[in-house]
């Protein structure tokens, strides 16, 4: 499976990244939403997106409304990993067509706990 | 205006931060003991909250704790070169969970800054912080201050 990692931090792109690629999963990176946008109209084939909701350019949030506005990406599963976690915005991200909700600070056994929900584990682990 | 934000509040964020991202395990945070030093070499990190009751979140300490704090983050080894945007990025990120978190318990929802780095935070414009704590991360001493607007 392939993920797509979503966040203007690069520090935490590159936790995210590193937790992923230890359950299995290879990784693509972007710096804020107009990219990550980029990577999918690249063609790059990406089962999940992590996605921060705060970045320069195209926040987390439009990103997840354009992609759900795309048939061909609808297969997407969209996670916000993010610091944002009043109800209210949660309950709006939900509403855009994100599938879940982590948020900062979070351990890697909490990202492993909500691709198990989601059934995007387990995943052969690498040796 | 009263406080909406209680320091045993910002502490337990601090805690939770330190644990899920920095720490292998818990224990390596906790209050300074005494008065806290004055940080020769200072790096500070802050995001600000815009809204209805807007504010303000710092990590403050020597420029050589926030390496050590980046090499942690991005689990470098100790004495591994941090970059200088690496330094601003993993530094601004520890600012950005904690102020995210803060901003989560305000009673009205506003909107989160992206997290600047510089050698002092400038002046708030409500003027004194409505908490300031003092911590010891590591033997480093380290402040995490909350301004409210």
């Amino acid at each position: 499976m392939r993920a797509l990692v979503i966040d203007d931090s690069r520090t935490m792109r590159r936790i995210v990244a590193h937790t992923l690629e230890e359950l299995g999963f290879s990784t693509v990176q972007a710096g804020d939403g107009q990219e990550a946008l980029d990577v999918l109209e690249s063609g790059d084939q990406v089962d999940l997106a992590c996605i921060d909701w705060n970045m320069p350019v195209m926040d987390g949030l439009t990103f997840v409304t354009q992609v759900r506005s795309r048939q061909e990406w609808r297969s997407i599963t969209l996670m916000m990993v993010t610091t944002e976690s009043e109800h209210g915005q949660i309950v709006r991200a939900l509403a855009a067509g994100a599938h879940e909700y982590l948020i900062k600070p979070f351990t890697p056994d909490a990202i492993r706990d909500k691709l198990d929900l989601l059934g995007l584990l387990p995943l052969e682990e690498p040796v | 205006m009263s406080i909406a934000v209680e320091t045993d509040q910002v502490y337990a964020i601090t805690h939770e931060v330190f644990g899920a991202m920095i720490d292998p395990e818990p224990g390596y945070l906790r209050p300074w003991e005494g008065e806290l030093p004055a940080p020769v070499d200072p790096l500070a990190a802050w995001v600000d909250v815009h809204g209805e009751l807007a504010g303000r979140a710092a990590v403050i300490c020597e420029t050589a704790a926030a390496h050590d704090l980046a090499r942690a983050l991005l689990r470098m080894e100790p004495g591994e070169e941090v970059t200088p945007a690496d330094l601003v990025d993993a530094f601004g990120e520890v600012a950005n969970v904690v102020g995210g978190n803060v901003k989560a318990l305000l009673p009205s929802q506003g909107t989160l800054t992206l997290p600047q780095v510089a050698a002092a935070v400038p002046p708030a414009p409500a003027g004194a912080p409505v908490h300031e704590l003092a911590l010891d991360w590591r033997g480093h001493p380290l402040a995490v201050v909350v301004w409210l607007f």
